[in-house]
């Protein structure tokens, strides 16, 4: 019908070229369709299983399905009865999170294992879509990891997540502009001041402050290094919303006005205002900032970038004010057994080999993924390859987990409304974070009595 | 079998799947926007009265994204009638390349929106797009185009003008071309210039196909999404999020399918509303049609 | 001078020559038609006239004025089209004022003019109706009192009775005569129906690919063609050509045959059309079937003989065509 129609409005006028239009407009529906039906076929490129080993379905993002096919094979040889079947999830993590939810909303969901983002775990627990790990891996299945990467595993009593690596936020600096980084957020802003005065550097630096879940990772990290916080469990809460917001506190209010008045001093670019990692990478590998905050993938990025900046990166903890507690953001993945599974001790046998300190160790060798075991960060051959791991751990040693409640997405949202007006239109801080802090106990308020 | 009869037969597989696409979801959507449904009651669905309906009636981030809806479905709208009515014409112009010209304007509506979002997310981009580079030219900017709540949702509008465009010339060329010649000729020939035969013949005879290239755009537009979503993620401060945007968000994200229902529901309400109004207006406005 | 006149025209499309140096000139209160087959270049002259084409070289005057390059809003000349042209979305009274309106013509004098025309064309009742509900004819009459509205300095007419069945055609000529022609604008009347030439034009120009054959007065095209394309394009049943000696053609019109007693062309009966007033006989004969056209009365037999005046007698070069003049009687024996 779609191809007749242009052709049939056109049937008075005989001899025009009109049928060109047609055949465009089917070439162009037929495109559309194709690409539909290759997303299609991407979600379902998995054979079904067929008897024999146990089939283990798997949903990673892409890049880790990459990452660990090696390891895999070895995985196969040695657990003759298991098989695992990997599917290939979207890279960016709110499509994955969409990937997911769709399938575990299904009710008879197509995964037993899927990495799970560390700002997921509270949510998925208390929509009933986990099942717990302890039973499987035992209470002290985090025993030897690095108290950072420790975090966000655990809600409601029970370990529901098992971390895979131990990202954190850090600060990236230039080695060619400044002998060491800064020890603190004042001194940050003076030399960054001092090196675009001196016209060596465009900005000084620059963060992820589009609204999105980025800014909250900023603004998570700057709170604690104004001495705030964003959020205070308390033991007394009903289960699902067991804390509150502090967002209105005079450190609350420093940290915001903080980040709104590098942008007024023209240390930050307006532009971090719809700047996500790569926008901000774009600009600092660019040789255009001084300072960067992002997470570790970004060294190797620049590492292997060829870019202005090649071998002149830094990379130190994020700072706090003076005389403040610096604290970075913890941003991992982790696996998690998704309930209904029809294989949960198979599963949690895959589980446990994923996140084992033999197969961290092959991950940290061959992609530098930064290790959850402490053991891992003492050995001298992976500091040797990998020489971030040093300032990786200082980092994991004191990282911050994003507020642990089933409620945290919407949180989240508002704060990133409230803090991306503050930077990109104006307003004032005590206004803005009264408002976040209005806002939330608003939600948590409605949430406790329903 | 009577004629009856089987029109009746024909019909009837597509009327069941209309229900079947439409009227079902929106039944349980109906129903979902009168249950609390969220990890609050572990995504069971308890009814709560019209506490939703309450809550979506204070909402003010709801009617805030109505009204950015809407003053992005009629700008971007009106700019792609406008537009595309002018493109229409001109494609229609006989001349040597005109099929390429065809193809190459179809090029941005056969593209999927999430590409061509990311392809403006980068056109945008402060400083490196090469919008900017285009200012840096001109000794002026740069710009940050995605990153001014008073301006940002303009540049979202102009990233929809550009990609839909094409559709309503597309849909008005082919009104343009059930035009005979005669009747252009004949008017040419009475002594008509180009806005007489315009304004006479042209676009009193392309009217049906205006209207529903208006009505297709505008409940395309005010159901905007993915290209808010890769575009600005509905900042900066929530100035370009939609009302689609944020019932996505209460359900994908904060896992409340009770009030993204309600959200959904409250949308339906107001589309309906606006589409009635515009079809109202557009047929006061009108009062001589074309006898079908 | 007045009227109109088309000087050595010619339209060229990429390399086929739609005209080719026409020459024609219609007098004011004249008719003409354009005869021809499709693709002869008729309805191409027309457009050249109205200004919606442009001629490859050439003049078009109109009232010794040179038009050749005016655009057709300003050469004031009314067109009737083929499929009529009324615009859909209008009224007949609608169709009727635009022209007027997008000249000007204020308002009062518009609803006067509307209404002299409706009135001689007996269109009153119809005023406020939509074209899609007017009958073939009706429309016909429409676009007709628009182009008279126009009040053009020339009349143009492509085809206007080829979508009207064959009964309302025979009725509406006489007033497509009354109406147009004898008024002072000269009429070009594009036809490929000789009837509808025939009983309507002052005189006709018969053209062929672009070429102008024969120009005359309906008659002496008839009786007198000028080759061997306008004697059988002409006349229905169309002419008998018997092949002679020296590459000649004998054309021999149906009605001019007729049976004799005395001895002629053998002739036997092969099939017969009764018409009415008339009937055709299909026949063999030596040189080939012939048609020949009796009274409807006459029973000739299954065979006879065949004689003709031989004043009658139309000869031609096979091969080229041309008309050969002044070679008479005499040479019927070397058939």
């Amino acid at each position: 019908m779609l191809r007749q129609a242009p052709g049939h409005a056109a049937g008075n006028r005989p001899g025009n070229r009109q049928p060109q239009a047609g055949v465009l407009l089917l070439v162009a529906v037929l495109t559309l369709l194709l690409i539909a039906l290759l997303g299609i076929a991407q979600r379902h490129g998995v054979a079904p299983a067929a008897a024999g080993p146990v089939p283990v379905r798997l949903l990673m993002p892409a890049p880790f399905v990459d990452a660990t096919a090696p390891l895999l094979k070895t995985f196969h040889r040695s657990h003759p009865n298991l098989r695992l079947e990997v599917t290939r999830g979207p890279l960016d993590t709110e499509a994955m999170s969409d990937l997911a939810i769709g399938a575990l909303l299904l009710g008879e969901t197509p995964y037993d294992v899927m990495l799970v983002d560390v700002t997921w775990t509270a949510r998925y627990a208390a929509a009933g879509w986990l099942t717990p790990l302890e039973p499987l891996l035992g209470n002290d299945a985090l025993e030897g990891m690095v108290p950072g990467a420790r975090l966000g595993n655990h809600f409601d009593g029970h370990l529901w997540r098992m971390p895979f690596n131990g990202d954190t936020g850090l600060l990236y600096w230039r080695t060619d502009l400044m002998d060491k980084p800064p020890a603190d957020t004042a001194e940050l802003e003076e030399i960054a001041g001092r090196l675009q005065r001196e016209g060596l550097v465009r900005w000084g630096y620059v963060w992820q402050g589009r609204q999105y879940e980025g800014l909250s990772c900023v603004m998570l990290e700057v709170l604690n290094g104004f001495g705030a916080y964003w959020w205070r469990p308390s033991a007394e809460g009903v289960a699902p919303v067991a804390g509150q917001t502090d967002l209105a506190s005079p450190g609350a209010i420093r940290a915001a006005a903080w980040l709104q008045g590098l942008i007024r001093q023209g240390i930050t670019p307006q532009a971090v205002a719809n700047a996500a990692e790569n926008e901000t990478l774009q600009l600092f590998a660019a040789g255009e900032a001084a300072f960067m905050r992002n997470w570790p993938y970004a060294w190797r990025e620049i590492e292997n970038g060829g870019g202005p900046v090649t071998g002149h990166v830094g990379v130190t903890p994020v700072l706090a004010a003076p005389g403040q507690q610096t604290g970075g953001t913890l941003g991992t993945w982790g696996f998690s057994l998704i309930a209904g599974s029809p294989h949960p001790r198979e599963a949690a046998e895959v589980i446990r080999w994923l996140t084992a300190p033999d197969t961290q160790r092959q991950l940290v060798m061959a992609q530098g993924y930064a290790p959850t075991w402490s053991a891992l960060y003492d050995d001298p051959e992976l500091a040797r390859l990998q020489p971030l791991l040093a300032v990786q751990r200082r980092a994991l040693e004191e990282a911050l987990v994003r507020p642990l409640t089933p409620l945290y997405a919407q949180l989240s949202d508002l704060l990133q409304r409230q803090v991306n007006g503050l930077i990109s239109g104006g307003g004032s801080a005590p206004a803005a974070m009264a408002e976040a802090q209005r806002r939330s106990s608003v939600l948590l308020d409605a949430a406790s009595t329903s | 079998m009577s004629p009856g009869l089987l029109e009746g037969l024909l019909m009837l597989p597509a009327l069941l799947l209309l229900a079947l696409v439409f009227l079902w979801p929106l039944g349980a959507m109906a129903w979902l926007s009168g249950q609390a449904s969220s990890v609050l009651t572990g995504l069971t669905a308890l009814p709560n009265g019209g506490a939703n309906w309450l809550r979506l009636l204070g909402d003010g981030r709801f009617w805030q994204d109505a009204g950015q809806t809407l003053r992005f479905a009629l700008v971007s709208v009106v700019l792609e009638l406008l537009l595309g009515l002018g493109l229409a014409l001109l494609l229609q112009r006989p001349g040597r390349g005109r099929a390429w010209l065809r193809t190459l304007t179809l090029l941005p509506w056969a593209l999927p929106t999430t590409v061509m979002a990311l392809g403006w997310r980068w056109i945008y981009n402060d400083p490196f797009g090469p919008l900017n580079a285009l200012l840096g030219l001109l000794g002026i900017g740069p710009y940050g185009f995605l990153s001014n709540p008073a301006t940002s949702w303009l540049f979202t509008v102009l990233a929809d003008v550009w990609k839909t465009t094409p559709f309503v010339a597309l849909l008005l060329l082919a009104g343009l071309q059930s035009i005979p010649l005669e009747l252009r000729e004949s008017l040419e020939l009475e002594g008509a210039g180009r806005w007489q035969r315009l304004r006479h013949l042209t676009l009193p005879l392309l009217l049906p196909y205006l209207s529903l290239a208006l009505l297709f755009r505008l409940t395309q537009a005010l159901g905007v999404f993915d290209l808010v979503q890769v575009l600005t993620g509905g900042g900066p401060a929530g100035s370009t999020e939609s009302l689609a945007l944020y019932a996505y968000l209460n359900a994908m994200r904060f896992l409340d399918f009770g009030y993204s229902a309600t959200v959904v529901m409250g949308t339906f309400v107001l589309l309906l509303l606006a589409v009635s109004l515009a079809l109202l207006l557009w047929r006061r406005s009108q009062p001589h049609r074309r006898p079908a | 001078m007045s009227g109109l006149r088309i000087q050595n025209l010619s339209r060229q499309l990429g390399n086929r020559l739609l005209l080719d140096g026409l020459e024609l000139t219609v007098a004011p209160g004249e008719c003409l038609a354009l005869l021809g087959p499709s693709g002869c270049g008729k309805t191409t002259t027309l457009r050249l006239v109205a200004g919606l084409d442009q001629p490859s070289s050439g003049r078009i005057l109109l009232g010794g004025e040179d038009i050749t390059g005016q655009p057709a809003g300003q050469r004031q000349v009314a067109m009737v089209f083929q499929s009529y042209a009324l615009y859909p979305h209008l009224s007949v009274a609608d169709n009727l004022a635009l022209g007027l309106r997008v000249r000007g013509v204020p308002a009062q004098e518009r609803e006067q003019r509307i209404a002299t025309v409706l009135e001689l064309l007996q269109l009153g009742n119809l005023r406020s109706r939509r074209p899609a509900q007017l009958s073939g004819g009706q429309r016909q009459r429409v676009a007709l009192a628009r182009a008279l509205l126009r009040q053009p300095r020339v009349m143009l007419l492509d085809e206007p009775m080829s979508n009207l069945d064959a009964q309302l055609r025979e009725e509406l000529r006489p007033e497509l005569r009354r109406l147009l022609c004898g008024a002072e604008p000269p009429v070009l009347y594009v036809t490929h129906d000789q009837q509808e030439a025939l009983g309507l034009a002052d005189r006709i120009a018969v053209l062929k690919d672009g070429r102008l054959q024969q120009l005359g007065l309906p008659r002496q095209l008839y009786e007198d063609p000028a080759n061997l394309f306008v004697a059988s394009f002409l006349g229905r049943p169309a002419i008998n050509l018997l092949p002679a000696e020296g590459g000649r053609l004998l054309g021999l019109r149906p009605e001019h045959l007729r049976p004799t007693a005395a001895e002629g062309l053998p002739a036997r009966l092969q099939r017969r059309e009764w018409w009415g007033h008339q009937q055709l006989l299909l026949l063999d004969t030596p040189r080939g079937e012939l048609r020949l056209l009796l009274p409807s009365g006459s029973e000739p037999g299954d065979s006879f003989q065949l004689d003709w005046p031989r004043a009658c007698e139309l000869w031609f070069e096979a091969r080229s065509g041309e008309r050969l003049r002044g070679f008479g009687s005499e040479n019927t024996r070397a058939l």
